[in-house]
């Protein structure tokens, strides 16, 4: 038979294997880093129509996270504070900065100031604030350190899988339920504390996350 | 992943700076240079040397953020928007709960509105109220949907200009001046019948100040029978005859659908399943005797049914009569009676004699109760005999109402047409769609120079009227209303007024002259004035419950014989009726009742509850009828026994048409072939063939009206076929349940022998669900967390959780009103598919009523004439070893801890593979996206226009996802309403330990909206729950449980309480008959009157129990 395929063919089908492979290998490694939630939620940091700080009123002058989300451990949501919230202090302190325009605005106005959503789960997610912060559950395991930063950003990534790493193993979260607004808590028996008084807490408490989809799909 | 910027070689116009001049303004502007900065920090600082590749990334961004676009980049933004200032008692993402009531014609439901950051999203009954105790009708379910018409009638309008709603202030205020000036007259009023207070204190107000205006009343379905009736016999024009269950073990109904149609249904559903609730052998019940022409509900759930035509009901009650002593009024009374008696055929005289014996031996606990259409002979007659059965003040009480006087729409008729009337309110109603077919009131009208119309919707009636007024929600209004047995009843306002609306009580309060006419004045003034002065604090606490008790005073009047019979005396018995002359019966429509739920589609793809059909309505007619006109062709023999009678084709009924005939007036509709009417009365539903209505109603059906004269039956009619066809949406094309135990049934005898009947039914007698030996001694609790597999080899799910939710169904009291298919429907977000989506059995109910005919005949070569009904509801039994989940492929149906079958919409990926595995067919499917699309364009694909209707979205209940095109779903048990209770009941436990839901906290939607409270929900693993009780009761088993599938719904078998004396006593329910028949007809030892109870000893039974429709 004469020559069909000249002589560099025979290392073609080799060459296209590991091109393949390496190729697709890269492509999922980046659909795996870029694509997923750590990648594109963690960070994002919108700037608000007020800069609110939570690093001063929650870190320096002390207030509690349920002095403007007083909802938290009464339903699913935490709600955003209204104007007169803010309007109870600021009435009297900083009454002309310009910052505060808007709260100003939508206190005489009735309308409302409308505030970016940095933290959003997707439409047919039901997570519940209620059940968590009653059970022992601190913000600052989704939400960070928010009583250290200056512009509210996000901590986690908040995708399934996250979630159910927490479900999964409960004990590693758990704190005495007075201490759920402390953010800046730590066992003070570091890591293996943390475990022992974790699984004390989920046989005292009989705390059974679900790890079904009904526990937050309905 | 940083690189070097890179700069291109540009030519001039081409460069930055030029591109950044058509973004000036945004570019410019400090918040936007805020923005950048943050978000890319220093690197994008250097605005004013930006180069090509940098402008492009800001570009992006700034697009990104300003919401302009591009939103691939990043994120769209989505905004939280808090209150202003925080409205008292509300939190954000919580439910909130407020009392009001349904009002429909005399009556008005007491309810809960459950409401979401002001928007109410689902009706609940108000289970405070003694009477109704949280039960509610399909048609208060479904208020929702109306609420949120996008069809409805969005402005006022003077001809076809918009008005205001101060020009519409205006207009009221001038033509209280001018009807002041003319004493009224020539001014008239049509309105509907109401309970409200309110509306009675203005329409005194109203013939107080105007002495010469008419007040004209109408309802399509009259209800002043009994009224006139009890006046006559009484010599009181106020009372009414109100009927009371409670105490009542001998009930029969003459005609009247008190368990459905008749106002205070659910307060007699309460009262009536109360009265058969058995829980032990050892229990009495009650016995319903029923007598009707149409099939309705109260039929199907009566021990002894009597089919005859409505015409016939004077002299059925004669009959009753006669066979009681009537006493001294015996003498003037009996030849009357016999004479009307006589024209009965003597099997009916036997029955109604039979049944007269059984009523006398229970004298003051038993009922003759009189359906509300039927004439006032009949209504006096039922007095008498009640009356002469002790029956008076115990089941039966004359109370006196004050509706105030007011004519009759003939009378108003009459009045136009002399010329005397200038001015014409019409309050609601809609007389050009449905007066008495010998009034062209359209014609009318414009003999009327002004015309004012209040009307929900701009209808027939808006478009020949001057004015047409749009009418407030009963959920947008403040008002009144009174329940069936009198109580008041709020009725709050849930959201402002949609589109401006006023309500009739501010109109009226308006014509009046009123000095604070807003609605809450009105309610408030009237509630004072009814309530010596109670002060704003009795207010509150009435707006707070709901309701507050105050029954209508009960008369002492005694029934007179001697008037009774003075009525009877010119009354003319009219013939039965034959195939040459039908006698037609119109009745609401079970859905739209008497048009006005027309555009509701909820309403209109809820099944009839007997005829299951959808969406149009039909001529029924009795198969006897049928036959005669040769509808049902001969060699059709086993279709007709083995399926509908009616012409089906690839799963669609096709119906003939045909023409009925009355005085000359003429109606065309499909004809629908109804097991159990009387032989020659044909039934017309009323509601439909609406010529201007929203998109839902239009093309739905025919109306009725254009044959019907004032009552609510006529005779000699005359139906010919024309040979057109016409393709009818039904949700159950099969009737029968072929000899399989499915719905399990015994008399109260045979259950009083036998307590564990159930058990000696259906396959699992001979082939019992695989527990293996080790579950004889397990208690149900250990039994549903632990499910003993015996020997089969799956693995089971992982049942740990602290609760077992499980469900259980009585099927002795489940009437089958649909109450629960429209609850589902409201909770869940389910959609509507369409007339044309529903002949495909594509309907997406979550629950149905499986309604099952029974007949004596063993061969089934015939449709039954006569059968026996047996209803039964069915949803996802979340089965403990689903057949659904081991062939799903992606696990999107999977169980959960707590025995919920689930179903993970995101994993679905519509095989439809779980649905062919579901034994019990209760799995649904988006073969189109139903809420996204026009139903009309379904086909149309993407090109069709996507997204809800704003209005409809607000209907959406927030706690339940709204699913798309191309997935599975099913009932869920509500697992939104578990998930609440339980985070509910894990925030009180806070750092504690008890998180196990109470029994009865959780009420899922169907079991709240159940007027009988047949459906249980609960906790399997807390014995003392009621659910649990009732699963170990010895009526309860599982449906198909041979298949071993471990149902976690169960059913409680229903038990029927016939009377060995009557004529038509069967000594088995007829399917049990059936199945004895087709299970065990083969052996020649066994009597197929005999259950089967040697079960262990057979082993070679041709049991059909294997196939499922």
């Amino acid at each position: 038979m004469s020559k069909v395929f000249p002589k560099w063919s025979n290392a073609l089908p080799l060459k296209i294997v590991v091109f393949v492979f390496v190729f697709v290998t890269t492509l999922l490694a980046g659909i795996t880093y870029y694509v997923t939630p750590k990648y594109v939620r963690v960070g994002y940091e919108p700037t608000q129509p007020v800069p609110y700080d939570h690093s001063f009123h929650v870190g320096e002058l002390g207030l509690d996270c349920r002095y403007c989300h007083d909802k938290v451990d009464q339903s699913d949501v935490a709600n955003i504070p209204a104007a007169d919230t803010c309007m109870k202090c600021h009435s009297m302190i900083k009454t002309d900065s310009d910052l505060l325009a808007p709260i100003r605005e939508s206190y005489a106005t009735g309308e409302p100031v409308a505030w970016k959503r940095v933290h959003q789960v997707p439409d047919y997610v039901y997570f519940s604030h209620q059940a968590h912060v009653t059970r022992g559950v601190s913000c600052v395991e989704c939400h960070g350190q928010v009583n250290e930063m200056e512009v509210v950003s996000h901590a986690e990534p908040m995708s399934m899988g996250w979630c159910l790493d927490c479900h999964r193993n409960p004990e590693e979260v758990l704190r005495p339920v007075d201490q759920v607004y402390n953010l800046d808590w730590v066992h003070p028996g570091g890591k293996q504390g943390q475990i022992k008084d974790g699984l004390k807490f989920v046989d005292e408490r009989n705390i059974t996350p679900p790890q079904s989809c009904t526990g937050c799909h309905r | 992943m940083k690189r070097a910027p890179y700069n291109h070689p540009e030519s001039a116009e081409l460069s930055g700076p030029r591109y950044w001049r058509s973004l000036d303004e945004l570019s410019q502007s400090p918040e936007f240079l805020a923005q950048v900065e943050r978000e890319f920090g220093p690197e994008a600082s250097e605005m004013n040397e930006v180069d090509r590749r940098h402008f492009f990334k800001i570009m992006a961004a700034s697009f990104a953020i300003g919401g302009l676009g591009f939103a691939g980049c990043r994120r769209p933004d989505s905004h939280i928007l808090p209150h202003s200032k925080m409205p008292e008692h509300q939190v954000p993402g919580q439910a909130l709960y407020y009392a009001t009531g349904f009002p429909l014609r005399g009556e008005t439901l007491p309810l809960l509105i459950e409401t979401h950051t002001g928007r109410p999203t689902k009706v609940e009954g108000n289970a405070d109220h003694p009477g109704y105790r949280g039960g509610t009708t399909r048609k208060a379910q479904a208020a929702i949907l109306d609420l949120y018409d996008p069809d409805r009638a969005t402005a006022h309008t003077k001809g076809t200009a918009k008005i205001s709603n101060a020009d519409v202030s205006d207009l009221l205020a001038s033509l209280n001046k001018k009807y002041s000036a003319s004493n009224g007259s020539g001014v008239a009023v049509l309105a509907e019948s109401s309970s409200s207070p309110t509306r009675l204190r203005l329409k005194k107000a109203f013939l107080d100040a105007f002495p010469e205006a008419t007040w004209a009343e109408y309802d399509a379905i009259d209800a002043t029978n009994a009224g006139i009736a009890a006046a006559k016999v009484t010599g009181n024009d106020s009372l009414q005859p109100k009927y009371d269950l409670t105490n009542a073990s001998r009930i029969l109904a003459v005609d009247a659908d008190f368990l459905d149609e008749e106002q205070g249904a659910v307060q007699f559903s309460k009262q009536f399943a109360d009265g058969r609730r058995v829980r032990s052998s050892k229990d009495e019940m009650n016995r319903l005797y029923s007598v009707e022409s149409n099939f309705s509900l109260t039929g199907a759930m009566a021990d002894h049914r009597k089919r005859l035509a409505s015409s016939q009901m004077v002299s059925f009650l004669a009959a009753v009569a006669l066979e009681l002593d009537l006493g001294v009024e015996g003498n003037s009374l009996n030849s009357t009676l016999s004479s009307l008696a006589g024209k009965l055929d003597p099997a009916t005289q036997e029955w109604a004699a039979k049944c007269a014996e059984d009523l006398s031996a229970h004298k003051g606990e038993c009922l003759v109760f009189v359906g509300q259409h039927l004439s006032p002979e009949a209504h006096a007659l039922g007095l008498l005999v009640n009356e002469k059965l002790g029956n008076l003040k115990k089941t039966v009480s004359l109370v006196a109402v004050d509706n105030a006087a007011s004519v009759s729409i003939q009378d108003l008729a009459s009045n136009i047409e002399s010329g005397s009337v200038n001015s014409l309110v019409v309050l609601s109603g809609n007389p050009v769609y449905n007066a008495p077919a010998g009034i062209d009131f359209a014609a009318l009208l414009e003999k009327v120079g002004e015309v004012v119309r209040l009307g929900y919707y701009a209808d027939e009636t808006s478009e020949k009227a001057s004015y047409h007024i749009t009418q407030a929600h009963f959920l947008e209004a403040w008002g009144d209303g009174r329940t069936y047995g009198g109580d008041f009843v709020a009725q709050q306002p849930m959201i402002l007024p949609l589109f401006d609306g006023v309500s009739e009580i501010e109109v009226l309060a308006r014509l009046v002259g009123e000095a604070n006419a807003d609605g809450y004045s009105l309610v408030y003034s009237t509630f004072q004035s009814e309530n010596g002065n109670s002060g704003k604090r009795a207010f509150d606490a009435f707006l707070n419950e709901g309701f507050l008790s105050a029954g209508y005073s009960v008369s002492n009047s005694n029934v007179s014989g001697l008037q009774v019979a003075d009525l009877l005396n010119g009354y003319q018995s009219p013939a039965a009726p034959t195939q040459e002359r039908l006698e037609i019966r119109f009745l609401n429509d079970a859905s739209v009742d008497d048009g006005r739920f027309v555009n509701n589609g909820w309403l209109q793809e809820c099944p009839d509850p007997m005829t299951k059909l959808t969406w149009d309505n039909a001529i029924n007619i009795s198969p006897v009828l049928a036959k005669d006109l040769g509808i049902v062709a001969s060699d059709s023999a086993i279709q007709v026994a083995r399926k509908n009678p009616n012409k089906v084709r690839d799963g669609r009924q096709f119906a003939s048409v045909a023409t009925i005939t009355v005085d000359g007036r003429e109606v065309t509709g499909a004809i629908h072939i109804q097991p159990g009417l009387d032989n020659y009365t044909v039934v017309l539903p009323l509601g439909y063939g609406r010529t201007k209505t929203g998109r839902v109603g239009t093309g739905s059906g025919f109306s009725a009206y254009a044959i019907r004269s004032a009552s609510a039956f006529v005779a000699n009619a005359t139906l010919v076929l024309t040979g057109a066809q016409y393709q009818l949406a039904s949700t159950q094309e099969h009737w029968s349940m072929e000899g399989r135990a499915i719905v399990r049934e015994a008399n109260l005898e045979t259950y009083q022998k036998d307590a564990g009947f159930v058990d000696r039914l259906g396959m699992e007698s001979h082939s019992p669900a695989i527990y293996g030996e080790v579950a004889e001694t397990m208690s149900t609790q250990e039994k549903v967390t632990e499910t003993p597999r015996g020997g089969s080899i799956y693995e089971h799910p992982d049942l740990t959780g602290t609760h077992q939710w499980g469900m259980s169904i009585d099927l002795n009291v489940c009437t089958g009103c649909n109450s629960c298919v429209i609850a589902c429907q409201s909770e869940n977000n389910i959609p509507i598919v369409g007339r044309d989506q529903v002949r495909r059995g594509r309907e997406m109910h979550w629950i149905r009523l499986d309604r099952y005919f029974s007949s004596t005949s063993t061969d089934n070569t015939e449709i039954p004439e006569d059968p026996q009904v047996s209803l039964q509801p069915i949803a996802c039994m979340h089965c403990e070893t689903a057949p659904c989940e081991t062939v799903c492929p992606v696990n999107a149906t999977v169980h959960d801890e707590e025995g919920l079958n689930a179903m993970a919409y995101n994993r679905c990926i519509g095989t439809r593979y779980c649905a062919n595995n579901c034994p019990y067919k209760v799995r649904r499917f988006n073969f189109f996206d139903y809420q996204q699309r026009e139903l009309d364009k379904l086909y149309m694909g993407p090109l069709a226009p996507k997204g809800m209707p704003e209005l409809v979205q607000m209907a959406q209940n927030p706690d339940v996802s709204v699913r798309m095109r191309g997935v599975m779903e099913k009932c869920t048990f509500c697992v939104q309403r578990i998930n609440q209770a339980k985070i509910a009941q894990q925030a009180k436990a806070g750092a504690g330990d008890d998180v196990r839901v109470r029994d009865g906290v959780i009420k899922v939607a169907c079991e709240q909206a159940c007027p009988t409270d047949a459906i249980v929900f609960g906790d399997l693993r807390d014995a003392d729950s009621r659910v649990s009780q009732l699963r170990e009761n010895e009526r309860s088993y599982s449906l198909l449980g041979y298949l071993n599938t471990r149902p976690r719904t169960t059913f409680m078998g229903r038990v029927r309480n016939p009377n060995p004396e009557m004529p038509d006593y069967q000594s088995q329910p007829l399917s049990t008959v059936e199945y004895n028949y087709a299970s065990h007809g083969s052996h020649g030892e066994h009597g197929s009157s005999e259950l089967h109870e040697e079960a262990a000893t057979h082993d070679s039974h041709s049991d059909s129990e294997g196939g499922h429709h």
